[in-house]
């Protein structure tokens, strides 16, 4: 299974509910779980101000991007990093198949990383036949049953330990009863010996500070550092958003990203990558790749209102409290970014039309601006792709149609009263499930019963 | 004190009793209620769904509707939350009248709590296990948390925590019809996490259409009935 | 050789390469895509250093760094002499058949009285490993690690031992990276815990990849410079 696109989330999520009830309650347990930890996480810490602060560093940066971009390159290229520039998702993997062709690599470990999901690196790599293997615990379960990740944190949320249970038992051979630790030490063994055995080791970026040209990552397993220590090449890919000024902003971000993914202070490790290994040191990488990749982002910058969603650290705390995040995990979104920030960089990264109806996924209940860790106004930016959407007649006829009619009829206030006592007599128990808009309504739920006298007529009548 | 009572499109047609029990409610604490008759829709739907010009066309005509009220109360957070956050966008926000409305405009537990200083208004719910659902758009654009539960528990109730009772119902206006079977299962969370009481109330029209269609289709839950309803039996009168 | 050379260095390739060649001229069209999006704004100015995590109540930056190693699965031995810290890595690691020791370490497992030559496994076959941090932080409950000592003997091996110096941990993460910054080598890792994964059902298993017991040994030896 892989990613087909946004454009049936409404197929793909109802077909979730209905097929795979226990995804849904998989996925409602780790968000709520993860929720819990960034909670008593903030509680310790000013977390308002922190905010504000991460908010404001993002803003800055973004409105010199320029400026940074440049900066980020001389210090990587001081440092004996080579700086390569991806516009597209195709100009990156061809500069990856360059660096493997060079470099005669044939095995390669991967680090998790959610651009590298956007690219889909692994499937670019299948082909030129190089095997690849994911090493986080959670994207190689997902590798091996052959899906895509559902979270951006926890990309296996949606397995329960059963589902792993049954496919280590499959792949390795350990009992169906296995604990998690005996799962774990599996995955160990097979993947230690691909870490040894890696030409190449490629991760994202968490962050890349301009003034030292550092690339850090952010993780729990030791397979991020793994990956870019022990192969002979690191190529990290960082989508050009996730710059930082300087190294000193890093502190910051790093323990404000693990108290909003997980509500640690920090995460288990942190690497700080600046390039390929020196004359004093034993062992590291001799080559370090740094590929920045716009693939859209710059899109997102040009538009007066999306640009904010380029603030975004990947913590997943906005799928994490999601309502609708929470009934059906990612996969139904149909790309690698799911949840409220996946419908809003979506527009941005695929086009609004690819990206519809996602802007639509939301109730606009606002509950993740309450956890957003650089205060990305995602109801406002939903609304702002909707308005876009109408402008572009990315809507249902009938929906415009039957809005311009009710608007025109909320301005004639005795027009818009007969429409209503209309509903007394042509009841939506019989009329609802003929009407474009409310026959969606009436599929899930009893029809509203209403009033027997609207209130207008009861104040008329005079009330007790 | 003059309260313009706003029954919004939802209450005037789906809640109509409700909406006669706020205005019960608001005379009983001493206020003088009127309710314009030109009063229609706040524009939300179109607002929520992408359509900016209809609604801001139904924004000034609302705005015209009450620009001389003292108050303007609604039995309804989400279109209260409307008028608050979203007129002067549409409207201009360097319009003076427009901040004005703004300023003036209240949810019904908000306006009880905030404006009147109501605390305990009687001891109509004594004994009576009351669960209430935060709507959204009431809980997170107006800040209204403690007031609704605070007059419940001050007519006698005992309003017990629940685990759900922050999270969207999963209404969210054309969301509810263009998503439906995620929506449903939004209610559903609610539901299948509800302790055991004698009722669930909540503010808003929307959530409560959401919620009972739901339970009715399904065939659970307790009686969901409007806080203005719940109050005024609250007070005992 | 660098992607840098762009058109010019690769002009001998038999195979079309239209992407990739092309390096000077994608830099060129993203920094002009950026300039473009952002010239009509304003340039906002950076907020500083954010010093909020400063006002929490102070605490003894050893206690916090002691506190939060252990609350994220981390064991700590403190010591007052660098000999018995010594000694008493000596016996650890004599529990097991085969140690690896980081290039720096190797120096500072041989004090006191009983010192005896360790024979040295390569990382990949050890059982334990034993380095020496640049230093720790106490707001993060993290060590420091350093390429020079090597990267492999704190990474593969399934327990870890690592010599911190009590007056090398920095109370906040900004001071410890403010003194990297000064001569940083090719790669840092802060480890604050155990390798750990909550990704089998949400369940909490250790040692997934990296070592599954990290210890510190703190030495707080005043009279020896270290």
């Amino acid at each position: 299974m892989s990613f087909t696109g946004p454009g049936r989330y409404r197929e793909e999520s109802a077909k979730m509910l209905r097929d795979k009830p226990e995804m849904r309650h998989s996925v409602t347990q780790a968000t709520r779980t993860f929720d819990d930890h960034r909670t008593h996480a903030f509680g310790q810490v000013d977390g308002e101000r922190w905010r504000d602060w991460a908010r404001d560093v993002k803003t800055h940066l973004l409105s010199n991007l320029d400026i940074y971009l440049e900066q980020a390159e001389e210090s990587l290229e001081r440092n004996g990093a080579h700086v390569h520039w991806a516009e597209t998702g195709a100009d990156a993997l061809a500069i990856l198949e360059k660096i493997v062709e060079d470099n005669d690599v044939k095995r390669v470990v991967k680090a998790k990383s959610m651009l590298s999901e956007e690219l889909a690196i692994n499937a670019h790599l299948e082909s030129l036949g190089v095997s690849v293997f994911e090493t986080d615990l959670g994207e190689y379960i997902i590798q091996l049953l052959g899906e895509p990740p559902s979270h951006i944190v926890g990309p296996a949320i949606h397995r329960s330990l059963d589902d792993c249970r049954r496919l280590f038992h499959e792949h390795f051979g350990t009992p169906l009863d296995a604990e998690p630790d005996a799962l774990a030490a599996a995955a160990r063994i097979a993947l230690r010996q691909e870490f040894l055995a890696a030409d190449l080791g490629i991760s994202g970026g968490n962050f890349l500070a301009a003034d030292t040209g550092t690339v850090a990552l952010i993780e729990n397993e030791g397979n991020i550092r793994l990956s870019t220590s022990l192969p002979r090449i690191h190529v990290a890919f960082v989508g050009i958003e996730k710059l930082v000024p300087t190294l000193g902003d890093v502190a910051g971000f790093v323990q404000l990203t693990t108290r909003s993914a997980t509500g640690q202070p920090i995460g288990n490790y942190v690497s700080l990558i600046q390039g390929p290994r020196r004359e004093d040191e034993p062992d590291g990488p001799e080559e370090v790749h740094v590929v920045l990749v716009d693939n859209g982002r710059t899109n997102l910058l040009a538009d007066d209102t999306a640009w904010e969603a380029l603030r975004c650290v990947r913590c997943g705390a906005c799928l994490n409290i999601c309502p609708v995040y929470r009934q059906t995990g990612g996969h139904a979104y149909g790309w690698p970014y799911s949840g409220p920030i996946g419908a809003i960089i979506a527009p941005g990264l695929l086009g609004l039309e690819k990206a519809m109806p996602l802007p639509h996924a939301s109730s606009l209940c606002g509950a993740c601006v309450d956890v957003c860790p650089v205060r990305i106004p995602i109801p406002e930016i939903l609304v702002h792709w909707r308005e876009r959407a109408v402008e572009e007649g990315l809507v249902p006829l009938a929906e415009t149609v039957g809005l311009k009619a009710y608007t025109a009829a909320a301005e004639r206030p005795v027009v818009f009263g007969a429409a209503g006592a209309a509903l007394r007599y042509a009841p939506l128990e019989l009329g609802g499930r003929a009407l474009p808009i409310l026959s969606g309504w009436m599929q899930e739920r009893s029809a509203p019963k209403p009033s027997p006298k609207s209130f207008m007529q009861l104040w008329k009548e005079g009330l007790e | 004190m003059r309260v313009s009572l706003f029954a919004t499109c939802l209450g005037n047609e789906f809640y109509a009793d409700a909406c006669a029990d706020a205005v019960r409610l608001l005379r009983h604490f001493g206020v003088e209620v009127d309710v314009p008759e030109g009063q229609t829709c706040c524009g939300q739907p179109a607002f929520n769904s992408g359509h900016q010009d209809e609604a801001r066309r139904m924004a000034r005509h609302t705005h015209q509707v009450f620009a001389e009220s003292e108050y303007v109360v609604l039995p309804s957070g989400s279109c209260a939350g409307m008028m608050r956050s979203f007129y002067p966008e549409l409207l201009g926000t360097d319009d003076a009248s427009v901040r004005s409305l703004t300023t003036r405009t209240y949810e019904l537990a908000q306006f009880l709590v905030q404006v009147l200083g109501v605390d305990a208004p009687g001891t109509g719910l004594s004994g009576r296990v009351v669960a209430y659902h935060h709507g959204c758009h009431a809980l997170r654009e107006l800040g209204v948390r403690d007031e609704p539960v605070a007059l419940l528990r001050g007519c006698g109730a005992e309003v017990i925590a629940w685990e759900a009772d922050e999270e969207c119902c999963g209404f969210g206006g054309l969301f509810s019809a263009k998503l439906p079977e995620v929506s449903a299962a939004m209610a559903d969370r609610k539901l299948d996490t509800l302790p055991t009481v004698d009722l669930l109330t909540s503010a808003d029209g929307g959530c409560l259409m959401q919620l009972s269609g739901r339970a009715t289709h399904r065939g659970v839950g307790p009686p969901i009935r409007h806080l203005a309803s719940v109050l005024w039996e609250g007070v005992g009168s | 050789m660098s992607m840098a050379e762009g058109p010019e260095g690769g002009g001998s390739e038999d195979r079309p390469r239209p992407h990739h060649n092309d390096r000077a001229g994608a830099r060129a069209r993203i920094l002009g895509k950026v300039r473009d999006a952002i010239t009509k704004r304003r340039r906002e100015p950076h907020p500083g250093h954010f010093g909020g995590w400063r006002d929490q109540a102070p605490e003894d930056p050893v206690e916090q760094f002691i506190r939060l190693f252990k609350a994220a699965g981390g064991e700590v031995c403190r010591f007052d002499l660098r000999e018995s810290a010594s000694e008493w890595v000596r016996n650890f690691i004599g529990d097991y058949a085969t140690v690896s020791l980081g290039t720096i370490a190797r120096r500072e497992a041989q004090h006191g009285a009983r010192a005896v030559r360790i024979e040295h496994t390569d990382p990949a076959d050890a059982e334990v490993g034993v380095s020496m941090a640049y230093g720790a932080v106490a707001e993060t409950g993290s060590l420091i690690m350093i390429p020079q000592d090597g990267r492999r003997a704190q990474l593969l091996p399934p327990v870890h031992v690592v010599w911190v110096e009590e007056r090398t941990v920095f109370p906040m993460l900004i001071d410890a990276m403010a003194a990297l910054a000064k001569e940083l080598p090719s790669a840092v890792g802060l480890h604050s815990g155990p390798s750990k994964s909550a990704d089998i059902g949400q369940i909490l298993v250790k040692g997934v990849h990296g070592p599954g017991r990290l210890i510190a040994v703190l030495v707080d030896d005043k009279g020896v410079q270290w």
